[in-house]
Protein backbone atom coordinates (compact mmCIF):
# COMPACT_ATOMS: atom_id res chain seq x y z
CA UNK A 1 0.00 0.00 0.00
CA UNK A 2 2.67 2.43 -1.02
CA UNK A 3 1.65 6.03 -1.67
CA UNK A 4 -1.91 5.65 -0.41
CA UNK A 5 -3.66 8.30 1.65
CA UNK A 6 -6.51 8.07 4.14
CA UNK A 7 -8.55 10.94 5.51
CA UNK A 8 -10.25 10.46 8.89
CA UNK A 9 -13.16 12.83 9.24
CA UNK A 10 -14.63 13.03 12.73
CA UNK A 11 -15.52 15.40 15.53
CA UNK A 12 -14.76 12.69 18.09
CA UNK A 13 -11.09 13.02 19.15
CA UNK A 14 -11.10 9.63 20.84
CA UNK A 15 -12.32 7.95 17.64
CA UNK A 16 -9.49 9.48 15.61
CA UNK A 17 -6.88 8.72 18.27
CA UNK A 18 -7.91 5.08 18.63
CA UNK A 19 -8.09 4.41 14.89
CA UNK A 20 -4.74 6.07 14.19
CA UNK A 21 -3.10 4.15 17.06
CA UNK A 22 -4.45 0.84 15.72
CA UNK A 23 -3.22 1.68 12.20
CA UNK A 24 0.25 2.51 13.44
CA UNK A 25 0.86 -1.03 14.68
CA UNK A 26 0.06 -2.42 11.22
CA UNK A 27 2.99 -3.28 8.92
CA UNK A 28 1.70 -1.07 6.09
CA UNK A 29 0.75 2.39 7.19
CA UNK A 30 -0.93 4.75 4.70
CA UNK A 31 -0.56 8.51 4.89
CA UNK A 32 -3.18 9.58 7.47
CA UNK A 33 -4.82 13.00 7.77
CA UNK A 34 -7.43 13.82 10.43
CA UNK A 35 -9.95 16.66 10.06
CA UNK A 36 -13.08 17.74 11.89
CA UNK A 37 -16.32 18.65 10.14
CA UNK A 38 -15.50 22.29 10.84
CA UNK A 39 -12.41 22.19 8.57
CA UNK A 40 -13.75 19.60 6.16
CA UNK A 41 -14.28 21.97 3.26
CA UNK A 42 -10.67 23.19 3.44
CA UNK A 43 -9.24 19.66 3.30
CA UNK A 44 -7.84 18.45 -0.01
CA UNK A 45 -9.83 15.33 -0.78
CA UNK A 46 -8.61 14.85 -4.33
CA UNK A 47 -5.41 13.15 -3.18
CA UNK A 48 -7.22 10.85 -0.72
CA UNK A 49 -7.72 7.21 -1.65
CA UNK A 50 -10.15 6.53 1.20
CA UNK A 51 -12.22 8.59 3.61
CA UNK A 52 -13.21 7.16 7.01
CA UNK A 53 -16.08 9.05 8.58
CA UNK A 54 -16.46 8.76 12.33
CA UNK A 55 -18.98 10.36 14.68
CA UNK A 56 -19.83 13.95 13.64
CA UNK A 57 -21.75 16.80 15.24
CA UNK A 58 -25.52 16.67 14.71
CA UNK A 59 -26.61 17.42 11.16
CA UNK A 60 -23.05 17.53 9.78
CA UNK A 61 -23.11 14.08 8.13
CA UNK A 62 -25.62 15.11 5.48
CA UNK A 63 -23.56 18.25 4.62
CA UNK A 64 -20.36 16.26 4.38
CA UNK A 65 -21.82 13.55 2.18
CA UNK A 66 -23.45 16.12 -0.10
CA UNK A 67 -20.10 17.74 -0.81
CA UNK A 68 -18.40 14.44 -1.75
CA UNK A 69 -17.85 12.97 -5.19
CA UNK A 70 -20.13 9.95 -5.65
CA UNK A 71 -17.14 7.74 -6.53
CA UNK A 72 -15.15 8.49 -3.37
CA UNK A 73 -14.26 5.34 -1.40
CA UNK A 74 -15.99 5.79 1.96
CA UNK A 75 -16.18 3.91 5.26
CA UNK A 76 -18.86 5.24 7.54
CA UNK A 77 -18.54 4.29 11.20
CA UNK A 78 -21.92 4.96 12.72
CA UNK A 79 -24.59 3.20 14.76
CA UNK A 80 -26.90 1.04 12.65
CA UNK A 81 -29.91 2.92 11.39
CA UNK A 82 -31.03 0.68 8.59
CA UNK A 83 -33.41 3.05 6.84
CA UNK A 84 -31.03 6.01 6.59
CA UNK A 85 -28.08 3.79 5.55
CA UNK A 86 -30.13 2.20 2.81
CA UNK A 87 -30.72 5.62 1.25
CA UNK A 88 -27.07 6.61 1.60
CA UNK A 89 -25.88 3.40 -0.06
CA UNK A 90 -28.06 4.11 -3.07
CA UNK A 91 -26.49 7.53 -3.46
CA UNK A 92 -22.91 6.46 -2.67
CA UNK A 93 -22.32 3.01 -4.15
CA UNK A 94 -18.83 2.81 -2.65
CA UNK A 95 -20.02 3.51 0.89
CA UNK A 96 -19.16 0.82 3.43
CA UNK A 97 -20.86 0.87 6.82
CA UNK A 98 -19.16 -0.29 10.01
CA UNK A 99 -21.41 -0.39 13.08
CA UNK A 100 -19.76 1.09 16.17
CA UNK A 101 -19.52 -2.12 18.11
CA UNK A 102 -16.69 -3.43 20.31
CA UNK A 103 -14.45 -4.61 17.41
CA UNK A 104 -15.05 -1.67 15.07
CA UNK A 105 -11.34 -0.73 14.74
CA UNK A 106 -10.42 -4.20 13.45
CA UNK A 107 -13.28 -4.14 10.97
CA UNK A 108 -12.31 -0.67 9.73
CA UNK A 109 -8.66 -1.71 9.29
CA UNK A 110 -9.67 -4.84 7.41
CA UNK A 111 -12.04 -2.96 5.10
CA UNK A 112 -9.60 -0.08 4.63
CA UNK A 113 -6.81 -2.54 3.73
CA UNK A 114 -8.96 -4.14 1.05
CA UNK A 115 -10.17 -0.79 -0.25
CA UNK A 116 -6.63 0.60 -0.49
CA UNK A 117 -5.35 -2.55 -2.20
CA UNK A 118 -8.15 -2.18 -4.71
CA UNK A 119 -7.23 1.46 -5.28
CA UNK A 120 -3.60 0.52 -5.75
CA UNK A 121 -4.50 -2.29 -8.14
CA UNK A 122 -6.60 0.17 -10.16
CA UNK A 123 -3.69 2.62 -10.28
CA UNK A 124 -1.39 -0.16 -11.53
CA UNK A 125 -3.96 -1.25 -14.10
CA UNK A 126 -4.28 2.32 -15.42
CA UNK A 127 -0.49 2.64 -15.53
CA UNK A 128 -0.27 -0.67 -17.41
CA UNK A 129 -2.94 0.52 -19.86
CA UNK A 130 -0.99 3.73 -20.49
CA UNK A 131 2.21 1.72 -21.05
CA UNK A 132 0.38 -0.71 -23.34
CA UNK A 133 -0.95 2.17 -25.45
CA UNK A 134 2.52 3.70 -25.61
CA UNK A 135 4.10 0.36 -26.61
CA UNK A 136 1.41 -0.23 -29.23
CA UNK A 137 2.43 3.05 -30.88
CA UNK A 138 6.09 2.13 -30.67
CA UNK A 139 5.35 -1.33 -32.06
CA UNK A 140 3.60 0.18 -35.09
CA UNK A 141 6.56 2.44 -35.70
CA UNK A 142 8.94 -0.48 -35.15
CA UNK A 143 7.10 -2.72 -37.60
CA UNK A 144 7.12 0.04 -40.21
CA UNK A 145 10.83 0.66 -39.69
CA UNK A 146 11.55 -3.06 -39.85
CA UNK A 147 9.70 -3.45 -43.16
CA UNK A 148 11.32 -0.37 -44.60
CA UNK A 149 14.75 -1.47 -43.42
CA UNK A 150 14.55 -4.65 -45.48
CA UNK A 151 13.60 -2.68 -48.60
CA UNK A 152 16.19 -0.04 -47.87
CA UNK A 153 18.95 -2.63 -47.42
CA UNK A 154 18.07 -4.26 -50.73
CA UNK A 155 18.12 -0.90 -52.49
CA UNK A 156 21.42 -0.04 -50.84
CA UNK A 157 22.91 -3.35 -51.96
CA UNK A 158 22.13 -2.42 -55.55
CA UNK A 159 23.47 1.10 -55.13
CA UNK A 160 26.71 0.04 -53.49
CA UNK A 161 27.23 -3.01 -55.69
CA UNK A 162 26.61 -1.27 -58.98
CA UNK A 163 28.80 1.66 -57.96
CA UNK A 164 31.56 -0.80 -57.09
CA UNK A 165 31.10 -2.60 -60.41
CA UNK A 166 31.49 0.67 -62.29
CA UNK A 167 34.54 1.58 -60.21
CA UNK A 168 36.15 -1.77 -61.12
CA UNK A 169 36.73 -0.47 -64.63
CA UNK A 170 37.42 3.23 -64.24
CA UNK A 171 39.22 3.42 -67.60
CA UNK A 172 35.99 3.73 -69.57
CA UNK A 173 34.71 6.65 -67.46
CA UNK A 174 35.40 10.36 -67.68
CA UNK A 175 36.98 11.99 -64.64
CA UNK A 176 33.67 13.71 -63.87
CA UNK A 177 31.65 10.45 -64.08
CA UNK A 178 34.21 8.70 -61.91
CA UNK A 179 33.95 11.41 -59.25
CA UNK A 180 30.14 11.23 -59.38
CA UNK A 181 30.12 7.44 -58.98
CA UNK A 182 32.51 7.72 -56.04
CA UNK A 183 30.10 10.23 -54.45
CA UNK A 184 27.18 7.82 -54.98
CA UNK A 185 29.23 5.05 -53.35
CA UNK A 186 30.20 7.21 -50.35
CA UNK A 187 26.63 8.42 -49.83
CA UNK A 188 25.29 4.86 -50.01
CA UNK A 189 27.75 3.88 -47.27
CA UNK A 190 26.57 6.83 -45.18
CA UNK A 191 22.92 5.80 -45.56
CA UNK A 192 23.98 2.34 -44.45
CA UNK A 193 25.47 3.85 -41.27
CA UNK A 194 22.17 5.63 -40.59
CA UNK A 195 20.30 2.35 -41.01
CA UNK A 196 22.65 0.69 -38.52
CA UNK A 197 21.73 3.42 -36.02
CA UNK A 198 18.05 2.56 -36.49
CA UNK A 199 18.95 -0.99 -35.49
CA UNK A 200 20.58 0.19 -32.27
CA UNK A 201 17.53 2.38 -31.59
CA UNK A 202 15.35 -0.73 -31.77
CA UNK A 203 17.63 -2.42 -29.19
CA UNK A 204 17.40 0.63 -26.90
CA UNK A 205 13.59 0.59 -27.09
CA UNK A 206 13.60 -3.10 -26.21
CA UNK A 207 15.88 -2.41 -23.22
CA UNK A 208 13.52 0.33 -22.01
CA UNK A 209 10.59 -2.04 -22.26
CA UNK A 210 12.40 -4.73 -20.22
CA UNK A 211 13.33 -2.19 -17.55
CA UNK A 212 9.72 -1.00 -17.26
CA UNK A 213 8.54 -4.60 -16.96
CA UNK A 214 11.03 -5.23 -14.12
CA UNK A 215 9.74 -2.13 -12.29
CA UNK A 216 6.12 -3.29 -12.63
CA UNK A 217 7.05 -6.74 -11.33
CA UNK A 218 8.83 -5.16 -8.34
CA UNK A 219 5.69 -3.18 -7.45
CA UNK A 220 3.54 -6.30 -7.73
CA UNK A 221 5.84 -8.43 -5.58
CA UNK A 222 5.91 -5.95 -2.62
CA UNK A 223 4.96 -7.71 0.69
CA UNK A 224 1.26 -7.93 1.56
CA UNK A 225 0.15 -6.36 4.84
CA UNK A 226 -0.23 -8.43 7.96
CA UNK A 227 -3.78 -9.37 8.88
CA UNK B 1 31.96 -27.58 -83.69
CA UNK B 2 29.55 -29.21 -81.22
CA UNK B 3 32.44 -31.15 -79.74
CA UNK B 4 34.37 -27.93 -79.29
CA UNK B 5 31.49 -26.32 -77.31
CA UNK B 6 31.36 -29.32 -74.96
CA UNK B 7 35.13 -29.22 -74.59
CA UNK B 8 35.04 -25.48 -73.79
CA UNK B 9 32.34 -26.04 -71.22
CA UNK B 10 34.34 -28.85 -69.58
CA UNK B 11 37.44 -26.65 -69.52
CA UNK B 12 35.46 -23.79 -67.98
CA UNK B 13 34.10 -26.12 -65.30
CA UNK B 14 37.61 -27.32 -64.50
CA UNK B 15 38.97 -23.80 -64.13
CA UNK B 16 36.00 -21.86 -62.78
CA UNK B 17 34.08 -22.56 -59.57
CA UNK B 18 30.34 -22.46 -60.04
CA UNK B 19 28.32 -20.30 -57.62
CA UNK B 20 24.54 -20.69 -57.48
CA UNK B 21 22.84 -17.39 -56.58
CA UNK B 22 19.29 -17.79 -55.28
CA UNK B 23 17.44 -14.49 -54.96
CA UNK B 24 13.91 -13.52 -55.99
CA UNK B 25 15.20 -10.15 -57.20
CA UNK B 26 16.69 -10.35 -60.71
CA UNK B 27 18.55 -7.07 -60.04
CA UNK B 28 20.32 -8.58 -57.02
CA UNK B 29 21.20 -11.73 -58.96
CA UNK B 30 22.61 -9.67 -61.80
CA UNK B 31 24.60 -7.54 -59.39
CA UNK B 32 26.16 -10.52 -57.60
CA UNK B 33 26.94 -12.13 -60.96
CA UNK B 34 28.68 -8.92 -61.98
CA UNK B 35 30.76 -8.93 -58.79
CA UNK B 36 31.77 -12.61 -59.02
CA UNK B 37 32.54 -12.95 -62.73
CA UNK B 38 35.63 -10.68 -62.79
CA UNK B 39 37.03 -12.79 -59.93
CA UNK B 40 36.97 -15.94 -62.06
CA UNK B 41 33.79 -17.50 -60.71
CA UNK B 42 30.99 -18.94 -62.83
CA UNK B 43 27.82 -17.49 -61.31
CA UNK B 44 24.46 -19.06 -62.10
CA UNK B 45 21.30 -17.17 -61.09
CA UNK B 46 17.99 -18.56 -59.89
CA UNK B 47 14.95 -16.43 -59.01
CA UNK B 48 12.60 -19.21 -57.92
CA UNK B 49 13.50 -20.73 -54.52
CA UNK B 50 11.19 -23.69 -55.15
CA UNK B 51 13.55 -24.94 -57.87
CA UNK B 52 16.78 -24.91 -55.83
CA UNK B 53 17.23 -28.69 -55.70
CA UNK B 54 16.59 -28.96 -59.44
CA UNK B 55 19.17 -26.24 -60.13
CA UNK B 56 21.76 -27.86 -57.86
CA UNK B 57 21.27 -31.23 -59.55
CA UNK B 58 21.78 -29.60 -62.93
CA UNK B 59 24.58 -27.13 -62.15
CA UNK B 60 26.50 -28.88 -59.34
CA UNK B 61 27.69 -25.60 -57.76
CA UNK B 62 30.67 -25.33 -55.40
CA UNK B 63 28.81 -22.90 -53.18
CA UNK B 64 25.28 -21.48 -52.87
CA UNK B 65 24.48 -17.84 -52.13
CA UNK B 66 20.99 -17.84 -50.69
CA UNK B 67 18.70 -14.88 -50.01
CA UNK B 68 16.40 -15.24 -46.98
CA UNK B 69 13.31 -13.09 -47.58
CA UNK B 70 11.69 -14.71 -50.61
CA UNK B 71 8.08 -15.56 -51.44
CA UNK B 72 6.75 -19.15 -51.18
CA UNK B 73 9.92 -20.59 -49.67
CA UNK B 74 12.27 -18.53 -47.52
CA UNK B 75 16.03 -18.96 -47.35
CA UNK B 76 16.04 -20.43 -43.82
CA UNK B 77 13.62 -23.09 -45.02
CA UNK B 78 15.68 -23.86 -48.14
CA UNK B 79 18.89 -24.06 -46.10
CA UNK B 80 17.32 -26.36 -43.50
CA UNK B 81 16.04 -28.69 -46.20
CA UNK B 82 19.34 -28.76 -48.11
CA UNK B 83 21.30 -29.50 -44.96
CA UNK B 84 19.02 -32.35 -44.01
CA UNK B 85 19.37 -33.92 -47.46
CA UNK B 86 22.15 -36.48 -47.84
CA UNK B 87 22.47 -35.53 -51.51
CA UNK B 88 23.05 -31.81 -51.01
CA UNK B 89 24.27 -31.30 -47.45
CA UNK B 90 27.96 -31.12 -48.41
CA UNK B 91 27.49 -27.97 -50.53
CA UNK B 92 28.34 -24.83 -48.52
CA UNK B 93 25.43 -22.40 -48.14
CA UNK B 94 26.03 -18.70 -47.54
CA UNK B 95 22.97 -16.72 -46.50
CA UNK B 96 22.97 -13.29 -48.16
CA UNK B 97 20.28 -11.23 -46.51
CA UNK B 98 19.07 -7.89 -45.23
CA UNK B 99 18.15 -9.57 -41.93
CA UNK B 100 20.99 -8.33 -39.79
CA UNK B 101 20.15 -8.90 -36.13
CA UNK B 102 22.08 -11.26 -33.86
CA UNK B 103 19.03 -13.50 -33.58
CA UNK B 104 18.79 -13.70 -37.40
CA UNK B 105 22.43 -14.82 -37.57
CA UNK B 106 21.87 -17.33 -34.79
CA UNK B 107 18.78 -18.68 -36.54
CA UNK B 108 20.74 -18.95 -39.79
CA UNK B 109 23.41 -20.99 -37.99
CA UNK B 110 20.71 -23.20 -36.52
CA UNK B 111 19.51 -23.98 -40.04
CA UNK B 112 23.01 -25.19 -40.92
CA UNK B 113 24.25 -22.19 -42.94
CA UNK B 114 28.02 -22.14 -43.44
CA UNK B 115 28.29 -18.38 -43.89
CA UNK B 116 26.28 -15.19 -43.39
CA UNK B 117 26.58 -11.95 -45.38
CA UNK B 118 24.31 -9.01 -44.58
CA UNK B 119 22.94 -6.64 -47.18
CA UNK B 120 24.13 -4.11 -48.07
CA UNK B 121 27.55 -5.73 -48.48
CA UNK B 122 30.70 -4.43 -50.07
CA UNK B 123 32.35 -6.32 -52.90
CA UNK B 124 35.13 -7.34 -50.53
CA UNK B 125 32.74 -8.73 -47.92
CA UNK B 126 30.98 -10.87 -50.51
CA UNK B 127 34.21 -12.15 -52.07
CA UNK B 128 35.72 -12.94 -48.64
CA UNK B 129 32.68 -15.09 -47.81
CA UNK B 130 32.75 -16.92 -51.17
CA UNK B 131 36.52 -17.51 -51.09
CA UNK B 132 36.20 -19.41 -47.81
CA UNK B 133 34.42 -22.18 -49.72
CA UNK B 134 35.34 -21.88 -53.40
Amino acid sequence: MRNTNVLILTDDVEFARLLTACWQVERQLPGICVVTSEFWKEADTSSQDLIVIGPLKDGKLADVLRSMEPNTALILCAPSEAKELGLLRKKYPKLLHVPLREDWTQVVLLLAGESLRRTEALKLARQAERHAAQYANQATLGRYMYDMKHNMNNALTSLLGNAELLLLEPGGLSAQSLAQIKTIHTMALRINEVMQRFSSLASELKEGETQSQVETEEVNSSPTPRR
Amino acid sequence: MQFSVVENCAERMRVQKKVLIVDDSPAQVKLIQGLLEPEGYWPVGLNDPKRVEEAIAMERPSVILLDVVMPDRNGFQVCRELKSSTEFNSIPVILVTSKDTASDRYWGQQQGADGYVTKPFTREELLRAVRRFA
